[in-house]
């Protein structure tokens, strides 16, 4: 992939001086302040609109029109509010644990393909980097809940941390299928195998979106998609945190804008988690039957740029909202079925998956089900 | 490597001594395996400096996410643990100290040595082509190819551990 593609170098083309390492300080603050973080404050204000909806109800309604404006007024509460520390509690490591998992959360950014154009760092082993800088959270949610001394945070950080060490597996198992079909780790390049007409001889061949290239792709991405559940702790595995058990879990004692950074790192991690969803199994910003790559000839690249960016936004938020659908319709595991769910469930069916797909692989020499279908594209 | 590039590594550099002074003389074991945590960060940036990418990946895996976690655990779930502090009464410096010159000594010669020698040991067109190989792949060739006899018997090792693991949490 041409260096251009990088969003800090197309920053430096565009404008043209400034050396590189400046403009990737920028792209990486473009990035947390354009998309990460207001993202997770309109994430908030659609979580309860949706839940008021499936409850019946109104949700905000008061700050701005249709209470677009909540976030904004729940973040100056937030900020106002005093930043209160336990007696007791080990400050040191009170004040590190939400900011180890912000920084988890966020730093996995740099490799989400938001676009051919707008990607932070295409690195190499683009998806282990995800998979490896998500792992800062579980540390973090069980440092805070140590720090705390309380016990309730305590149970509730030592559940977040066996729950996110125990779906990682699944996750990562659910992860190499694709990495199987495209090939590569690139997460670029993952997505770039996807789109309509991608092989050797470009025109020759199609591929299509890796969750349609073979049954076991399929139910891998659903299996990605459970385990990321788990992985942010959102419900129905919300264990770390349920509040008729444990007050509010790993959170409990966090006021003020400690208490705003869990909040934010938890949305900023459903994102991150939908976009490897996204990006691995439903085409990133591939737009489905449009070859856009033909179209850039004719249109301006910052237009087709913009047009990925809005395929892959939509695609992230159709999935965010089946995370916050889920919230309202599924009850809270127990503990055993938890564990039962990812040891007995889920790792099994994504070891058959994995094994399954490298079968597939070897079988029909790599070619999917449209492929085989359908035959040979001629152009 | 450009000044910038430096300066993030020798950043580095410092996180991981500090940490590791920190690992070892915290009398607090929990800030100890947080020092830890960090230290294991820092390897993870000189991995990818020494153009290790794929490595620095599984080492923030495996020992951030996994061995932190681990030791966390252990340290919370054994609650007199942690009002243990670890200071050690009589103190024995004498062998640390001829170990630390023993080991130290020929390192910064060696460092110092290859400074003199050459500016640099890595042409600023070879890291660029370094950074760009895809060594993951190789590294996938070389398990299942030149390596795969000790890569199978790691894998039985770990099969054997698994299974192991299993049958002690057993219940009775």
């Amino acid at each position: 992939m041409a260096n251009s593609a990088l969003f800090a170098h197309s920053l430096q083309d565009w404008i043209g001086i400034g050396p590189l390492w400046v403009w990737a300080a920028v792209s990486a603050v473009v990035i947390l302040y354009a998309i990460a973080l207001p993202f997770a404050g309109i994430a908030t204000y659609v979580e309860r609109k949706v839940s008021a909806d499936m409850q019946d109800r109104f949700g905000p309604n008061r700050v701005g029109p249709f209470g677009i404006l909540q976030f904004i007024a729940d973040f100056v509460k937030m900020l106002a509010k005093q930043d209160f520390i336990p007696q007791g509690a080990d400050r040191i490591l009170f004040s590190l644990a939400p900011i180890l998992v912000l920084a988890g959360a966020c730093a996995a950014f740099a490799v989400l393909p938001l676009s051919k154009y707008f990607l932070g760092a295409d690195m190499n082993i683009g998806i282990l980097y995800a998979l490896a800088v998500t792992t800062l959270i579980a540390p973090g949610l069980l440092l805070g809940s140590w720090a705390s001394q309380n016990k309730w945070s305590l149970l509730g950080g030592l559940r977040a941390a066996a729950q996110i060490i125990s779906y990682e597996i699944p996750v990562a198992l659910s992860i190499f299928p694709a990495i199987l079909i495209s090939g590569t780790l690139q997460i670029g390049q993952i997505v770039e195998t996807q789109g309509w007409v991608w092989s050797a001889q470009a025109g020759t061949d199609y591929h299509f979106w890796n969750a349609f290239h073979n049954p076991f792709c399929f139910l891998a991405m659903f299996l990605l998609f459970v385990g990321g559940l788990a992985e942010t702790n959102r419900i129905p595995f919300d264990l770390p945190e349920a509040e008729s058990e444990l007050v509010s879990g790993f959170s409990t004692e966090f006021s003020g804008m400690r208490f705003g950074l869990y909040a934010l790192a938890e949305f900023v991690d459903i994102f991150v988690m939908s976009s490897i969803v996204v990006a691995l199994y439903l085409g990133g910003w591939q737009l489905p039957f449009i070859n856009i790559d033909q179209l850039s000839d004719s249109i301006p690249t910052l237009l087709v740029a913009f047009i990925q960016l809005g395929c892959f936004l939509v695609k992230v938020f159709m999935l965010v909202f089946v995370v916050m659908w889920l919230r309202w319709t599924l009850p809270r595991l127990r503990v055993d079925q938890l564990m039962a769910a990812c040891w007995k469930g889920l790792v099994p069916l994504a070891l058959v998956n994995l094994l399954g797909t490298a079968v597939w692989m070897w079988a029909f020499n790599g070619r999917s089900i449209a492929q085989l279908v359908l035959g040979p594209m001629v152009n | 490597m450009t000044t910038g590039l430096k300066i993030v590594l020798l950043l580095a550099e410092l996180l991981c001594v500090s940490s590791a002074i920190l690992v070892t003389f915290h009398p607090n074991i929990l800030h100890a395996a947080v020092a830890l945590l960090f230290a294991f960060l820092g390897v993870a940036v000189m991995f990818v400096y020494a153009g290790a990418d794929f490595i620095a990946g599984v080492q923030v895996i495996v020992y951030v996410g996994g061995v932190t976690v681990l030791v966390l655990f252990a340290v919370m779930l054994t609650h007199w643990l942690y009002k243990v502090t670890l200071r050690d009464v009589r103190k024995k410096l004498i062998v640390p100290i001829v170990l630390l010159v023993i080991l130290l000594v020929p390192a910064v010669y060696k460092s110092l040595v290859e400074l003199a020698s050459s500016s640099q040991n890595i042409a600023p067109e070879r890291v660029a082509e370094f950074a760009g190989s895809a060594k993951t792949a190789l590294i996938g060739q070389a398990l299942l190819g030149n390596y795969l006899l000790p890569f199978e018997a790691i894998t039985i090792l770990l099969l054997g551990a698994l299974v192991g693991a299993v049958g002690l949490a057993r219940p009775k």
